[in-house]
């Protein structure tokens, strides 16, 4: 099967049925992408399928196939990081961290399509679950991110 | 009452005099280089410090990194005493040396008023006491990371000995430059003389492998650049990329895939399986009956090409299960259970002062209360799971554990092999919250590694399997009873709780060449009631430890979680009974604790308690010690269509010198969040040995859009450091309590809280 995944093309020798989370993870490697609870209940496995912020737990890899898939592998770089990326170190969001790659996927969706998002959109799209309650720094870091790409810098 | 001090004092007595006090400095965890990895070009200077050629300093790291910080900050003592940039210290895997044993988490485990070292200098019987059961955590050597005790350790052993390590290699420089070691200056890893003659800690190492300071002492407190400083967390960037490396993230060459299906029943097995229909699953290799390893619950482990296959196979295998031959847990049963010991058992004394039967005779008004919290699972993001492989009479695991050497024991036994045969790889963990003291799939995996021919095999669990096969926070019920006289002060307290006590078991499965044939008093059982700052002049607190059958464990505070609840929301009665205000009762009663006072102060001077809120919000608060820091919140609370909304809490802490403040404002967030998550929806039901709960959606958390905004305030201390990463949970729900009494007068005493 053909994956788009991060700007390449990827061969999966995966089951169609194969939710995307494990074929990313276990055939390909991307383990940045985390397994939580899945039923699409907790946003730990969260990836962008053409722009879209997608539960890869329960996405059957059929059904992206030839689209556009976007881990946190390819979201920033230590040197080069994307403005939330640099948000979250800023505010020292992460701690045991497992859960900050799925976070940062639905942060970086949201702030695509809702550059300067209220406290109130940031509560509608923000609904991944973490265990060490990091949540009022994810949501100063979205501010500091979104305030930042709006001049067009770095956070 | 209290047989056990007594006894440890004698013994403490005995101890000191034969051999001195002098016998637990800093020094006697130094340890010799020969512990550190021996690495081409780097050169260690003692148990815990290499160099590198290129100057950078490397550290054994003995401590798991969950989330706490704690990495971090013991980086940051090292790199505060040899005057280096933190970013020039790397960690690397301690091995499995005595020196990295955990000896504050074992003195801690004594069960003292901690009112009673709260003056200058600590009473003898405490300290014979401490000394004694230090002596036996140093020779034991446990390496656990929890009780929030990683900086309290290790606190003096690190800068003890990074202090002689720089003091070897500024000797090494004086040699070589034929000057005195006095006129050396060391400022971001550079040693430096007047004459012009420079060194980073490299050029120096081997000469300062030989080196014999003399007289070393750690850096004054005014000499701290990086001590007391919000520094960055080291940790973090590799966690904003996906890179960090978690046990679920730990790839191999040739490695496979294996699925954990575990009877229904707690502690139930599985007698025997078909493997026919999981067989015939494309990618699915092998079926594995698996034993209960470390007191948890058997079953069959399906080995596959990924995790999907093989937790496809899982579901396909037709298992029969064997239930254990015990009584089948049951939360209706064991409620009821633990009711008729509190009215029928008296139980161990924890505490007693004044003469409470006296008192209670006397009273002209009687205050009494039932007070009752449920079983909890610990539920880590990321769920249990181990790498493990077994070849050539060798065993190699990689493991997201908090006790890496418990999981060594249990990887040597499950294979058959000496210890010195297992090699332990502590990866990051994604959650541990006490889950990760355990050692059961461990055990799991390195028995799946068996069946798989030398190759790797990641074991991981559903989140079905993880929340159903925890080791749960027990089921507590308090009784209370307050005497007041007939001006309606109060004169006595006494507190009688029934549950499962949780180190004798944890002891018996994780560390069984530890485990007694009796159980001792748990003082984890007690703590959080039997240690309460309130001056009441007679007190009597007792528990009565229940064995349900139910594996129990550490939850994130222990029994403070679920003990403060139970009495900053019966303190919060007595205010009320007393038409006090609650912060004013408080304060009345804590004259001989200055130091509880003044944390409670300052939580409610930044809350402005007392101050008007909107109509329909309400203020509660409550004070708690545990793990050495006191810790009070303020939380403001309303209802939101019948739903409890907590807006804002303000946290004030007190846990001694501050290494990284940065890190206490996080741990104080996460533990009110933590906290939240268990006050408003924690609940775990175990119907006929078989847990009701399976996943998020019956078992909630908070989310973002719940989560309140939580402010800290340090109180500045000199004392020894103490616990960041449990405190401040205790407080959370007895501070919501206690605001939703205040907003409808119904008072909440049991958990999770319900409008």
């Amino acid at each position: 099967m053909e994956l788009h995944i991060n700007g390449e093309s990827r061969t999966a020798n995966a089951d169609p049925s194969m939710p995307l989370l494990w074929v990313l993870r276990d055939e390909l490697n991307l383990t940045g992408t985390k397994f939580g609870c899945g039923i699409a209940a907790c946003g730990a496995c969260t990836v962008h399928v053409n722009g879209q912020a997608v539960r890869s737990c329960v996405m059957p890899v059929s059904a992206v196939a030839h689209q556009k898939i976007r881990t946190i592998e390819s979201l920033g770089t230590a040197e080069k990081p994307h403005p939330l990326q640099a948000a979250w170190i800023a505010e020292q969001v992460p701690q045991c961290g497992y859960c900050q790659s799925g976070m940062l996927m639905a942060a970086a969706a949201l702030l695509d399509k809702t550059p300067n998002p209220s406290d109130a959109e940031i509560d509608a799209a923000m609904t991944n679950l973490c265990r060490c309650g990091t949540y009022q720094r994810v949501r100063a870091a979205i501010h500091r991110a979104a305030a930042q790409m709006k001049k067009g810098g770095a956070a | 009452m209290k047989r056990r001090t007594w006894l440890l004092s004698a013994l403490g007595a005995t101890g000191a005099l034969v051999v001195g006090w002098g016998v637990l400095p800093a020094r006697s965890r130094m340890g010799s280089p020969e512990l550190m990895l021996q690495t081409a070009g780097d050169v260690a200077l003692n148990g815990w410090i290499k160099i590198a050629k290129d100057g950078a300093v490397i550290l054994a790291m003995p401590r798991s990194e969950m989330g706490q910080g704690v990495h971090t900050a013991l980086a940051m003592l090292v790199a505060e005493e040899l005057d280096v940039p933190l970013s020039r210290v790397r960690l690397e895997q301690a091995g499995a040396d005595s020196i990295y044993g955990n000896v504050a988490m074992l003195v801690a485990s004594l069960p003292f008023h901690p009112l009673d070292s709260e003056g200058g200098e600590k009473p003898t019987k405490i300290k014979m006491a401490e000394w004694v059961v230090g002596k036996l955590a140093r020779e034991l050597g446990i390496n656990a990371t929890g009780g929030s005790s990683t900086i309290a350790d290790l606190w003096d052993p690190l800068r003890m000995a990074a202090a002689t390590a720089r003091a070897s290699l500024v000797q090494a420089a004086a040699t070589a430059w034929k000057v005195p070691a006095n006129d050396i200056t060391v400022a971001n890893g550079l040693m430096k003389h007047a004459s012009g003659k420079t060194a980073h800690f490299g050029e120096m190492a081997a000469g300062a492998a030989g080196a014999t300071p003399q007289g070393i002492s750690t850096k004054a407190r005014k000499d701290w650049k990086l001590i007391g400083q919000s520094t960055a967390r080291t940790d973090i960037p590799s966690k904003v990329t996906g890179q960090a490396q978690f046990g679920m993230d730990v790839r191999l060459p040739g490695m496979l895939f294996a699925a954990m299906r575990m009877s229904p029943v707690l502690a139930g097995t599985a007698s025997s399986m078909d493997t026919q229909a999981a067989l015939a699953i494309a990618g699915v290799e092998n079926v594995v009956q698996i034993d209960a390893w470390g007191g948890g619950t058997g079953g069959v482990a399906v080995v596959g090409k990924s995790s999907w296959h093989a937790r496809q196979g899982a579901q396909a295998v037709q298992v029969q299960w064997q239930n254990p031959s015990t009584a089948l847990a049951d939360t209706a049963r064991i409620q009821a259970d633990l009711l008729k010991a509190l009215n029928t058992e008296s139980g161990f004394t924890f505490h007693e002062q004044g003469v409470p039967t006296q008192a209670e005779k006397a009273a002209a008004t009687r205050i009494d209360a039932l007070y009752q919290a449920p079983y909890l699972a610990h539920a880590t993001m990321e769920p249990m799971n181990c790498t493990a492989q077994v070849k050539d009479g060798k065993v190699e695991i990689w493991a997201p554990t908090q006790v890496p050497q418990m999981a060594r024991d249990m990887a040597a036994k499950v294979a058959k092999v000496d210890k010195d045969q297992v090699t332990v790889h502590v990866t990051q963990l994604g959650g541990g919250f006490g889950r990760r003291l355990e050692v059961d799939f461990i055990g799991q995996a390195v028995q799946v590694a068996m069946a798989c021919k030398g190759l790797p095999v990641q074991l991981s669990w559903s989140r079905e399997e993880d929340m159903t096969h925890d080791f749960y926070r027990p089921m507590h019920l308090a009784k209370f009873q307050a005497s007041l006289d007939d001006k309606g002060e109060v004169t006595s307290l006494r507190i009688k709780s029934a549950g499962d006590a949780i180190t004798p078991r944890w002891m018996a499965r994780a560390a069984p060449h530890l485990s007694g044939p009796i159980d001792m008093p748990d003082k984890t059982a007690s703590e959080g009631l039997f240690d309460l700052p309130y001056g009441f002049a007679s007190q009597h607190m007792s528990h009565v430890a229940t064995k349900s059958g139910v594996p129990v464990g550490f939850w994130r505070s222990v029994g403070h979680s679920h003990n403060a609840f139970f009495s900053e929301s019966f303190i919060d009665e007595l205010a009320a009974a007393t038409k006090q205000d609650p912060l004013a009762f408080r304060l009345n009663w804590l004259k001989d604790a200055p130091r509880y006072a003044a944390v409670l102060k300052l939580a409610a001077d930044k809350a402005a308690w007392g101050t008007p809120l909107p109509a329909g919000r309400a203020r509660g608060i409550a004070l708690h010690e545990s793990f050495g820091s006191i810790v009070a919140q303020v939380a403001e609370v309303s209802l939101e269509q019948g739903q409890i909304r907590v807006h804002r809490v303000v946290c004030a802490i007190d846990c001694g010198t501050v290494v990284n403040p940065g890190t206490v404002a996080q741990q104080m967030e996460s533990s009110v969040i933590y906290g939240l998550s268990a006050a408003l929806f924690g609940k775990i039901d175990i119907v006929g040995g078989v847990v009701q709960q399976g996943n998020f959606p019956s078992y909630p958390m908070v989310s973002l859009s719940q989560a309140p905004q939580v402010e800290t305030h340090i109180v500045p201390s000199t004392r020894h450091p103490a616990g960041v990463g449990e405190p401040a949970v205790p407080p959370i729900a007895p501070a919501v309590g206690n605001a939703l009494f205040a907003l409808t007068g119904k008072r909440q005493r049991a958990l999770p809280l319900v409008v």
